[in-house]
């Protein structure tokens, strides 16, 4: 269905080329899975499927890019509508009209579909996504998971062949990923479509995957059966680093295959019993917490407790609290209840004095970013936080960021925009430190690598709470995790015992162990002996 | 081609409601009487109450009420302050000031009479009642519905017209966002010092935003169909347009009304007939176009009726027959001696035809979609996560 | 390019050039109305700003259409959607706060940066977008679209210049504009809007020097304190964020550009 052949691929002042010399094919019916870290050119990969690279993009392709017979160099994205649907990153950004039966419409009114038809057409995609529901809804108003879904039915009313998402579940939490993903498996198996999928956390979609191409870095692409392929990459889901912890050669693509070979082995991790946790000062106390939209409360009566020298996880759904119980913490939020840090309420003091007691780096980190260069937001970060020139430019290479300073802090990745947010936020010096879902957008090397700052920082006695919908990321920070639900806290207890003991929020690892309490590989090849 | 078609989603064909609108105004603008306006701006109010939809715009005939009050107070103003008094019964006078010749001649007071200033609250009326109207067609019509029906020569225009809709209050969010991110990084700065940066920010992600819609839009097909402009179009619009201004100018400033109009009517018929044939470079299609229903004709046709009423007896050479059933005088009362104003059958009628839409229409129920889309000051209040993942 | 592609884009660049010299002599015609009314036409002055507020929607849309055709390919076309938006957001924010317009100087800066026929189009959306959320739409419309193009087309026209000279450019071409934009607006609604019995009003039989001169002074004494404000705003506004945001609009629009798209022939394995 797709065939690249010597596919090459650079910018005009890029110096090495994003794709060299790429061959592959992907055969009709798969559902083929992009692979790669951060910046491999991924998104590049899949706009050159229908014709946006370099179309659309500029740059210069070398090669043959063939998707259904059409070669891409004659067709261009417009005229490709029908054969390839591509959906960007974030649908929101992509959306053209404001309802969803509009924006559904949208294409099918561009290939000039007839009206008699295209009400047909918007019903049955409609009902293949199961949004009919959310037919007259505003677009803004929808979650992210049914925003994505929408996207996916406004490509798919022209009927591709080929349906081509660049990380369609990046920003979503575990259920409606789900929901997406399950959508996106039903349109491969029972609808018959070609998809080629990006995606950073692999553990939620590999099992489904027909077929991987990794991306190395380095421009090559390297094509193969997943399990074949994730033995190789340097990418490492949970269940990739588990075969690699265990000598495995073929990577288990799902908890039930590893599981059912860990048992047919007779592995079984034996973990001692939890010791209890030692706990340092209390750096923060709040009690009563409340945050109110009007009508809506969010957070309901909330106490809480951080302690010096702790990381602590704060898991829940979307809309659950989360976010509005960090901003309250910060005092950046209007709230009823008590906050005391060493004795200061964060609400009573100035924003500049309340950053330098508790400070938030907040889901889009990229919000506090505004100036022109990374030097002159180091520079503004120094002077904010008093503290002697090149501090914060320091901070930010301690987190393992070396870029220049001249540099636009939009055109950094994620990665090192949130260290950059980071460092920023860390020049202050505060006691404690909220990061509220910090892992949005990172690949696995760069969540390790947050992770490892995390644990330094809570080492050199800082208290931190982070709230994530990761739980494999969870898994790896923190020793105690609190679950909110409704705006009340419903759970506090180590991350170990609570993780293992639910369903939803169980890592692989307790999964493919259960009930051993393990958490992650490591854990699997500390207890294994 | 059998072209679907639908209603369910609206009251009116907005055209149906502005060709309403515009009637009324045209019917007010041929007529001073007092009691005539005050129940047409009566009228008027009812319908917009009885048959405005939840969406935003449908909230601004308040406004126009106090635009209307603000019209007919500044007239007042002006007329006692610097009016040409006509007429007989002085009410006050104000002390006179002659300004310097430079400025014309004026002098600011003077004697106030009852004819002048009755004379300009007639006329001050007739302007905030033509407002009304305007107000009342910006309430009832959603233009929404209306971009859906633009000639296809104008797609494109639209398309960013929709654009520009959906991403506004997608920019309000971004901007709040980065107005609150800002206390994170201890910036206290309110008012223009904070507005530089955070508008900056905004524009810059708003710019990023155009670059994925048009990926978006250009993997979707836009323009596909578009082909080269239609040959002769752009030079029949170009002279139609240009014998359209004339028509305009001869209009107003010769006597040569005849002619004038004609060239005008003209200029317009071409004007659209070339727009029509531009279109044809596109082959987009509509999805769920509007449907132009028989009540749409009826409400239009009420509108217009009013207007033919009002410049029909407004004419001076009626035949006695016409005078004596259409009143002519009642229309506009005298100031100068001051008269009691009447009603008459033909005004009425009027009114009437102001109130024609609410046996056509029903209150529109139905949940708007973007109702809540444009309320953002609910919005406003919620910290991003749960504004974007509710 | 070849030589024949070079020529079709001069002929659309001289079409659009007619068309928008068209525009700007049919906009200047509908104006100054107030000038060449007479009483003898019959037609009142509560009427004559109508007649033209019939033909300008048209001259706007032969305008926007021979914009559109064939030139704004997604990417302009959701630049001017999306600035668009910014000016949409911006307008409401400021009304109602003596000239305090924060709508202009987006339209002045992006007419800079990307050009005449695109100023022109952003003006002119802008202000019919925000007419609908602010239920704006009525007979003044049409000339408001059409002055606020004008306003964006002259800002793609100004000369050449750089840095500060550039800035002091755009600041005094802000000022001038505002001041043009009000006069305008307000000399063809202003028999309009005071109606016809005081001595300051638009009398059709006066001849057009008379009323120019009660048209100065009924301006001067009540909308100086407006075109000030907006134009004092304007002139602030591309002083202080003009640096910053042309080299944001520029920076972008070199990355909207097409490159260039090459496609090169296969490269021979190794």
């Amino acid at each position: 269905m797709i065939t690249f052949e010597q596919v090459s691929f650079g910018y005009p002042d890029a110096v090495r080329p994003v794709l060299d010399r790429a061959s592959f094919e992907v055969a009709e019916g798969d559902l083929c899975l992009v692979i790669g870290p951060t910046g491999s050119g991924k998104s590049t990969l899949l706009g050159a499927i229908n014709g946006l690279v370099p179309h659309f993009t500029g740059g210069t392709l070398a090669g043959r890019v063939l998707v259904d017979g059409r070669d891409t160099a004659h067709f261009r994205p417009r005229d490709l509508a029908e054969v390839v649907g591509y959906v960007g990153q974030d649908p929101m950004r992509g959306f053209v009209t404001d309802t969803v039966t509009e924006e559904v419409a949208y294409g099918m009114e561009q290939l000039g579909i007839d009206p008699v038809a295209m009400r047909k057409r918007v019903e049955e995609t409609l009902d293949l996504l199961g949004i009919a529901e959310l037919r007259n809804r505003a677009l803004i108003e929808l979650s992210g998971g049914q925003q994505q879904r929408v996207a996916i039915a406004a490509v798919l009313a022209a009927r591709p062949e080929v349906l081509v998402l660049d990380e369609p579940t990046s920003a979503l939490d575990p259920t409606a990923a789900a929901d997406v993903l399950a959508a996106i498996t039903t349109l491969v198996h029972e609808v018959g479509l070609t998809v080629v999928l990006a995606e950073h956390r692999l553990e939620r979609v590999m099992h489904a995957a027909d077929s991987m191409l990794w991306l190395p870095g380095d421009g090559q692409v390297v094509a193969g059966d997943p399990a074949e392929v994730l033995a190789r990459a340097n990418i490492t889901p949970p269940l990739a680093a588990l075969a690699r912890t265990l000598g495995w050669e073929r990577v288990p693509l799902s908890v039930r295959e590893a599981r059912r070979r860990a048992l047919g082995e007779g592995l079984l991790p034996s973990p001692p019993p939890l010791a209890p946790r030692e706990v340092g000062d209390p750096a923060l106390v709040a009690t009563g917490i409340e945050v109110r939209y009007g009508e809506l409360v969010a957070v309901n009566k909330v106490d809480l407790r951080l302690h010096r020298g702790s990381v602590t996880t704060l898991l829940g759904r979307n809309g659950s609290g989360k976010s509005s119980l960090l901003w309250a913490l910060q005092g950046a939020l209007s709230r009823a209840g008590e906050v005391s840090v060493d004795g200061l309420d964060p609400r009573t003091l100035s924003p500049a004095q309340a950053r330098r007691v508790v400070t938030l780096v907040p889901q889009t980190a990229a919000d506090l970013l505004y100036l022109p260069t990374v030097g002159a937001e180091c520079d503004l970060a120094d002077r904010d936080s008093v503290v002697p020139p090149g501090t914060t430019a320091a901070l930010l290479a301690q987190l393992g960021v070396l870029v220049e300073p001249e540099r636009d802090p939009r055109d950094l990745s994620e990665g090192q925009q949130l260290s950059l947010v980071l460092a920023i936020q860390l020049s202050a010096a505060p006691p404690v430190l909220l990061l509220d879902e910090p892992t949005r957008g990172l690949d696995y090397q760069a969540k390790a690598e947050l992770a490892a700052i995390i644990s330094s920082l809570a080492a050199d006695g800082m208290a931190v709470l982070v709230s994530t919908h990761d739980v494999e990321f969870a898994a790896t920070i923190g020793e105690r995790t609190l679950l909110m639900a409704d705006g009340e806290l419903i759970a506090d207890a180590d991350t170990a015992s609570l993780l293992t003991s639910s369903i939803a929020y169980a890592p692989q690892m307790a999964k493919v162990f259960a009930p051993a309490a393990v958490l992650t590989p490591a854990d699997v090849a500390r207890w294994l002996a | 081609m059998a072209v679907e078609r639908t209603n369910t989603l609206r009251s009116l064909h907005p055209l149906a409601w502005w060709g309403w609108a515009i009637g009324i105004g045209i019917a007010v603008s041929g007529t001073t009487n007092p009691l005539l306006l005050a129940l047409v701006a009566l009228a008027m109010v009812v319908v917009v109450l009885a048959r405005r939809s939840a969406a935003p715009w449908a909230r601004s005939v308040r406004a126009y009420l106090v635009l209307a009050a603000f019209v007919i107070a500044s007239r007042m103003f002006f007329q006692i302050l610097i009016g040409a008094q006509a007429g007989e019964i002085v009410l006050f006078a104000l002390p006179e000031l002659p300004l310097p010749a430079w400025a014309a001649g004026i002098r600011l007071g003077g004697p106030v009479t009852a004819e002048a200033l009755t004379a300009t609250a007639y006329d001050g009326l007739r302007l905030a009642v033509m407002l009304l109207c305007i107000g009342a067609a910006n309430s009832l019509a959603s233009p929404r519905q209306a971009l859906r029906s633009v000639p296809a020569a104008l797609y494109e225009a639209s398309v960013a017209v929709v654009v520009a809709l959906n991403v506004a209050p997608q920019l309000i969010e971004s901007g709040q966002r980065v107005r609150r991110a800002r206390r994170l990084r201890g910036d206290a700065n309110r008012g223009l010092r904070a507005l530089g940066p955070i508008a900056l920010s905004v524009l810059a992600d708003a710019i990023d935003r155009s670059m994925s819609l048009a990926a978006g839009m250009e993997a979707r097909g836009f323009a596909r169909t578009s082909g080269p402009p239609a040959k002769g179009s752009l030079a029949v619009m170009l002279a139609s347009a240009m014998a359209a201004t004339l028509g305009g100018f001869l209009l107003l400033s010769t006597d040569l009304g005849l002619t004038a109009g004609a060239l005008l009517v003209l200029g317009l018929i071409g004007t659209g007939w070339g727009l029509r044939r531009a279109g044809r470079r596109l082959a987009v299609t509509r999805y769920r176009p509007l449907a132009w229903t028989g009540r749409d004709t009826l409400v239009l046709s009420s509108g217009l009726a009013a207007a033919a009423l009002v410049l029909i007896g407004a004419q001076d050479a009626l035949s006695p027959g016409l005078a004596a059933l259409l009143q002519p005088e009642v229309f506009f009362p005298s100031t100068d001696p001051l008269v009691w104003p009447q009603l008459s059958l033909s005004a009425l009628l009027v009114v009437a035809a102001v109130l024609a839409p609410l046996p056509l229409t029903r209150p529109v129920r139905s949940r708007v979609p973007d109702a809540a889309r444009t309320d953002v000051r609910l919005r406003s209040l919620r910290p991003q996560a749960e504004v974007a993942r509710p | 390019m070849s030589t024949r592609q070079a020529g079709l884009a001069t002929l659309q660049e001289a079409r659009l050039s007619l068309v928008l010299a068209a525009a700007l002599a049919i906009g200047a015609v509908a104006f100054s109305w107030p000038l060449f009314l007479t009483p003898a036409s019959g037609v009142s002055a509560a009427t004559a700003p109508l007649v033209f507020a019939l033909v300008l929607p048209l001259v706007l849309a032969v305008v926007l259409t021979e914009l559109s055709a064939g030139r704004l390919d997604a990417k302009t076309l959701a630049m001017l959607g999306v600035l668009a938006a910014v000016g949409t957001v911006l307008r409401p924010l400021s009304a109602g706060t003596a000239g305090f317009e924060l709508v202009f100087f987006l339209i002045i800066l992006a007419g800079r940066a990307y050009g005449a026929a695109f100023g022109f189009a952003l003006g002119a959306i802008t202000l019919f977008t925000s007419a609908l959320i602010t239920s704006g739409v009525g007979p003044w419309l049409p000339y408001q679209m059409l002055a606020a193009g004008f306003v964006g087309l002259f800002a793609g026209l100004l000369p050449k210049a750089s840095g500060r000279a550039e800035l002091a450019l755009l600041a005094g071409y802000g000022v001038v504009s505002a001041f043009v934009y009000g006069w305008l607006m307000d000399f063809s609604f202003w028999p309009f809007a005071l109606g016809d019995g005081t001595q300051l009003s638009f009398d059709p039989a006066a001849g057009p020097l008379a009323n120019l001169h009660r048209f100065v002074l009924f301006n001067l004494a009540t909308s100086m304190g407006w075109n000030l404000g907006r134009a004092l705003t304007n002139a602030l506004l591309i002083a202080l964020l003009g640096a910053p945001l042309l080299r944001l609009l520029r920076r972008s629009g070199r990355r909207a550009q097409l490159l260039a798209p090459a496609i090169a022939a296969p490269a021979s394995p190794e």
